[in-house]
């Protein structure tokens, strides 16, 4: 059931958050995107929180977890666009987000994927070895 | 403000918005309102991130640990520059022991990073905060403008 | 009043000028003074005292008044030493004004944001760092680092003197925004001692690529980035 657009490139999911994450919301993106993992056969998921002015400690713990719960499934995490100010406020918060990484946008993660994966989009996910 | 067997003492007529959290999206609206009213006061992008910021935790933790409460924000003026108070209010179950809660990281439910009362008091110039097991739960900040 | 001042303006003239030291500008006051009575604007007595404040010290003026106090009858002590307190106050205003104003220039002076190389930007740290500093500089890195899409950022502390528990709390919580707009950040410039310290009271910068100067961190970015 989609409750986001999601934009498919290479074996890349990326998935724009324009709506009120809530917990209702987040279970259901959360969802979504683990199911298109599975369809598509995606190796590395992309949110895009560029439109989102406001992070706070729940959001950033919902993206944390999402970041978890598709690692269980192969797949590493990126986010990209947060804003100067979001990110000055969470470094001030002190919230910690390990094991994702970041880019100031899609142009940013897709270059970083490429190199992080000896320079191709397609195939493996960085988690998988020869 | 006086402390008698109620937590504190707040008249909602000395406030210039009164916000009640019921719902989740009442959260929003919070945000949304001191956003706004911070902005209206001519506080810089990076304070008024920090203040919707911060009513967004303290909203949240309304809404998740108390069910519902209040959430008043007021401009106080003191000696000429601008001050926003943000004061948050329920009657919830409390928080047992402050000292632990105020601990960054720290959670009593799994799926969060605890309180995130550590942060708001980093994001903030002044942070009070009182709360009584079965009473409820009173978090009163204040930033002052800056101007550059 | 008016007849008093005018009959016997040149000898208190000449008695101001033993008290003050200075003639000049008491003429001017005296004769806006005789007007008094007839009603005076408060901006002119202003104009007179604040021509005053301008040649003869503050101590000197106060003395001269207060020999007028003493010889003239009813001398309007009361206003005129409220129109005193309004020149002062004028003046105390534009010196905060100015320094307002000294206050930016130095910050603007104090924290270049420079694109360096491409995707490079460059922020030679100068001066110490309170709380304010740290986040307008913050913010001015991070806005610049947005505008410039840079991908990676240097960040020079060869100019700031002392790096204790907060200045070094400011620069993670700098270094850790950095990075999450998806930028690497390389940290240069730490001199001997500062490194000794900084060890000492348990900081570490883990979380950045340390590099010993501008020099080595340049080279260092150029080649990542011609790497991407």
């Amino acid at each position: 059931m989609r409750v986001v657009p999601t934009i498919k490139l290479f074996d890349c999911l990326i998935v724009p958050i324009q709506i009120e994450l809530n917990d209702s919301t987040v279970e259901k993106i959360q969802n979504q995107i683990l199911n298109e993992i599975e369809k598509l056969g995606i190796n590395t998921l992309i949110i895009d929180v560029s439109t989102i002015d406001v992070i706070d400690s729940y959001i950033s713990y919902m993206l944390l977890e999402t970041a978890n719960m598709v690692k269980m499934m192969g797949c590493d995490t990126f986010i990209c666009g947060i804003q100067p100010q979001v990110a000055l406020t969470l470094a001030q918060m002190g919230i910690d987000l390990k094991g994702i990484n970041f880019a100031q946008d899609l142009e940013g993660a897709f270059k970083l994927i490429k190199r992080m994966r000896g320079n191709s989009y397609e195939g493996k996910g960085i988690f998988d070895r020869d | 403000m006086k402390e008698k067997e109620s937590l504190i003492e707040i008249d909602p007529k000395d406030y210039d918005i009164v916000v009640k959290i019921k719902d989740e999206k009442d959260i929003v609206v919070a945000r949304q309102m001191v956003k706004d009213f911070a902005k209206r006061l001519n506080f810089s992008l990076g304070d008024v991130t920090k203040l919707s910021t911060a009513v967004s935790e303290l909203a949240r933790n309304i809404y998740r640990y108390a069910g519902e409460g209040f959430i008043f924000v007021r401009e106080i003026n003191d000696k000429g520059s601008a001050i926003l108070e943000i004061v948050a209010y329920d009657n919830g179950p409390g928080i047992k022991d402050l000292n632990l809660a105020m601990q960054s990281g720290y959670s009593t439910t799994k799926g969060s990073f605890g309180l995130g009362l550590s942060g708001v008091k980093r994001l903030m110039d002044e942070f009070y905060i009182n709360s009584k097991v079965d009473k409820g739960t009173v978090v009163i900040v204040k930033k002052r403008r800056r101007n550059y | 009043m008016k007849e008093y001042l005018l009959t016997k303006f040149n000898e208190i003239l000449s008695e101001l000028e033993k008290v003050s030291g200075v003639k000049e500008g008491w003429e001017d006051f005296l004769i806006v003074l005789a007007k008094y009575e007839e009603g005076v604007k408060e901006s002119e007595l202003q104009k007179s005292i604040q021509n005053l404040f301008e040649i003869i010290p503050f101590e000197k003026v106060v003395d001269g008044i207060e020999y007028l106090e003493k010889i003239v009858k009813n001398f309007p002590a009361g206003y005129v030493y409220k129109q005193i307190c309004c020149v002062q106050d004028q003046y105390l205003k534009e010196k905060n004004n100015y320094l307002t104003e000294l206050k930016n220039v130095l910050s603007e002076l104090a924290t270049p944001t420079i694109r360096i190389w491409k995707d490079v930007v460059l922020l030679p740290l100068i001066g110490t760092l309170d709380s304010e500093r740290a986040q307008s500089m913050s913010e001015k890195l991070l806005e610049f680092i947005s505008e410039t899409r840079a991908k990676i950022a240097i960040i020079d502390v060869t100019g700031v003197p002392i790096i204790d528990t907060v200045v070094g709390g400011y620069l993670i919580e700098m270094f850790n925004a950095v990075k999450l707009m998806g930028c690497d950040v390389i940290l240069t410039g730490i001199k001997p001692n500062i490194a000794h310290t900084l060890v000492k009271i348990g900081i570490d910068f883990n979380m950045v690529i340390v590099k010993r100067d501008l020099e080595s961190g340049l080279k260092y970015a150029i080649s990542e980035i011609e790497e991407k």
